[in-house]
């Protein structure tokens, strides 16, 4: 075994490493704590065309994407068939690409973040990358939403 | 946005899986004989910049096109290109990094070949696209506007 053959099988290793703990970490997400609200005035998002001036009745699901984000899409229509399915949940994409001074309000570093925040507005959950599945519904359930 | 110009998500990871393995022989050769790591590494960032400029006509795109998309099941879904063609950029700018500084110190050659292999390894074998992940902390950061 030579030197180069070891340090390249090394690399290798940490690139396995790596992606395993990606993987086993990424789309868990976790509570929040404090009493922070979304000020839907100062997040200007717009559903449809038309301004965002109130949260969902049980629920609101609140999605940063940029227009680079590759996984966006995918998460977006997810949330979507979700805010079909309920009635009482809302859900809304803050597009960041040109607001980063949301992005360094929220303290977001990567895209899709999923904010579950409650009637009043008040973050609940956060959850960056891709959820797993269930994470999200479990979250919804705790407020409420059927 | 249309709809029209989307890709087959699993063109990009395809050629990630090429990049992973002439980026891991590029670093291998930057331990033994920097003068053929940096001749792969030119070769490296020729292939990201076609990309960047014209993806279709990619010599991966079209070996993807030929041979492997005809034996696969349609895709479930067509994804946006501008999210592959920001991580060739960045990419790109790993290769040049180790062209330019690879000509002051060798080292750098062995660096950016390991983050070049980094980053498509974990895009091929994991779904995890480095660049597009790391482009918002970059923007807030203030490395690029």
């Amino acid at each position: 075994m030579n030197t180069t053959l070891l340090i390249t099988l090394g690399l290798l290793l940490v690139a396995v490493i790596a992606g395993a703990t990606y993987k086993f970490f990424h789309g868990r997400g976790h509570k929040v704590v404090g009493n922070e609200c979304v000020d839907l005035t100062k997040l200007r998002a717009d559903k449809n065309g038309d301004p965002v001036l109130e949260f969902g009745s049980k629920a609101t699901l609140l999605m940063f994407s940029t227009k680079y984000c590759g996984q966006c899409p995918g998460v977006r229509r997810a949330l979507a068939k979700l805010e079909h399915r309920h009635g009482t949940l809302l859900f809304i994409v803050a597009d960041i690409t040109d607001r980063l001074d949301l992005a360094a309000h929220f303290n977001i570093t990567q895209t899709p973040t999923v904010f579950v925040l409650d009637p009043q507005g008040k973050i609940r959950y956060r959850l960056g990358g891709t959820p797993k599945p269930g994470v999200i519904e479990t979250e919804l359930t705790k407020l409420g939403v059927k | 946005m249309n709809e029209k110009n989307h890709i087959d998500p699993r063109g990009p990871r395809f050629g990630a899986g090429i990049t992973t393995v002439i980026s891991l022989l590029a670093f291998a050769a930057s331990l033994e004989n920097s003068a053929l790591a940096f001749s792969i590494l030119v070769v490296l960032a020729v292939l990201f910049a076609w990309s960047v400029l014209s993806a279709k006509t990619h010599p991966f795109s079209l070996l993807f096109k030929r041979f492997v998309q005809p034996k696969i099941a349609p895709p479930k879904e067509l994804e946006d290109p501008r999210p592959p063609r920001f991580a060739q950029q960045v990419g790109l700018s790993f290769a040049l990094l180790g062209i330019i500084g690879g000509l002051i110190a060798p080292v750098l050659i062995s660096i950016s070949a390991a983050f070049i292999f980094l980053a498509a390894f974990l895009n091929a074998f994991f779904g995890l696209c480095l660049g597009c992940q790391m482009y918002l902390a970059i923007r807030r950061f203030g490395f690029i506007r």
